[in-house]
């Protein structure tokens, strides 16, 4: 009796040092976690991103990436497509907001450029006013624009707001503000 | 004499050429000049929730100079939009002691003919006092704003 209960003490120890000692993350990974295997016959320089080819910042709401430094030119024609929870309208409505000099059009085939992108919102449920004592939504939301006689995406932005103050508004606003960083007045 | 006047004859034709050329340049992202005239005739497509049947009544409220029409046909501009209303909860009530809706509403007026739109407005209202309603109302008194200003 007290040997089995010796020898199971002995394993438990063993198995918690094993544990100690060998962390997970240093055991060998399987599934997702495992990186991919590096290609040996590409160059190191291969590898990274060119830096010419996608820029990215982060701003205060979130990030943006402007292919090759593309710029839309003023007053160019952009149709602006429906998207969940009519969000395209809070997108035009920003774009006036922050007066940016484009020209919105209902007819996708009078367009030069088009905007697309998916929103989604996050009301406040009562935990979060209850302990936080906020009746704010979360929202997010992702556009990207693209030239329609190219084909190519020449700018793309995502928004995460937590407490939106002013709910979609806000995200369309956000939006609208870097949209007008890469057009040239 | 001829020679001279077949010079000058050939310097105006390329000076036109000219501005004709720095014309269509300007002409092709030229800014949109168009306003929203007083008394045009509009139609206000369906909005979610019966949301433009608000908007036609805050329309007439604010005594907005517009023509408001039953149908497409016969109107210059469009109005479309979106709107959401989310009641207030338990939680809303108890823990905020705030029996209002919040909502939110996006519009957009377009021309019919050029299909550009003209002028956009969103309104957010957290707590809204009277509901749809006001959110309309809001929209409308920014419209008239528009059409007043121009």
């Amino acid at each position: 009796m007290h040997t089995k209960a010796a020898v199971a003490f002995v394993f438990l120890a063993a198995l918690i040092m094993s544990v100690t000692i060998f962390p997970p993350f240093a055991w060998p990974q399987t599934g997702q976690d495992k990186p991919a295997p590096q290609d040996q016959t590409k160059s190191p320089d291969a590898a990274k991103p060119d830096s010419t080819e996608l820029k990215s910042a982060p701003t205060d709401e979130g990030q943006l990436a402007a292919v090759n430094n593309a710029k839309m030119p003023a007053y160019a024609k952009v149709y602006v497509a429906p998207m969940l929870g009519g969000f395209e309208n809070y997108i035009i409505a920003g774009l006036r907001n922050k007066k940016v000099p484009l020209t919105v059009v209902v007819d996708r085939s009078k367009a030069e450029y088009e905007i697309s992108g998916v929103s989604e919102t996050d009301k406040a449920g009562w935990a979060k006013m209850l302990f936080m004592g906020s009746q704010n939504s979360n929202e997010q939301a992702s556009i990207k624009i693209a030239d329609l006689r190219t084909g190519a995406i020449i700018f793309g932005y995502s928004v995460h707001k937590t407490n939106s103050v002013r709910g979609r508004q806000s995200a369309g606003e956000a939006c609208a503000k870097h949209i007008k960083q890469i057009v040239v007045d | 004499m001829s020679y001279g006047r077949t010079v000058v004859k050939v310097l105006v034709l390329l000076l036109a050429g000219v501005a004709c050329t720095a014309l269509a340049e300007d002409t092709k992202n030229a800014k949109p000049s168009e306003k929203i005239p007083k008394g045009a005739k509009i139609y206000v497509a369906p909005i979610s929730d019966g949301f433009d049947t608000y908007l036609k009544t805050a329309l007439l409220d604010k005594k907005v100079p517009v023509e408001v029409v039953d149908s497409r046909e016969k109107a210059e501009y469009q109005i479309d939009g979106v709107s959401d209303t989310q009641k207030a909860g338990t939680a809303k009530k108890v823990i905020m002691w705030d029996w209002h809706s919040r909502e939110e509403a996006s519009i957009r007026v377009s021309n019919i003919l050029s299909g550009e739109v003209v002028w956009s407005y969103s309104v957010h209202k957290e707590s809204s006092a009277h509901g749809k309603k006001s959110t309309a109302e809001a929209c409308a008194k920014h419209l008239k704003e528009a059409i007043a200003e121009k």
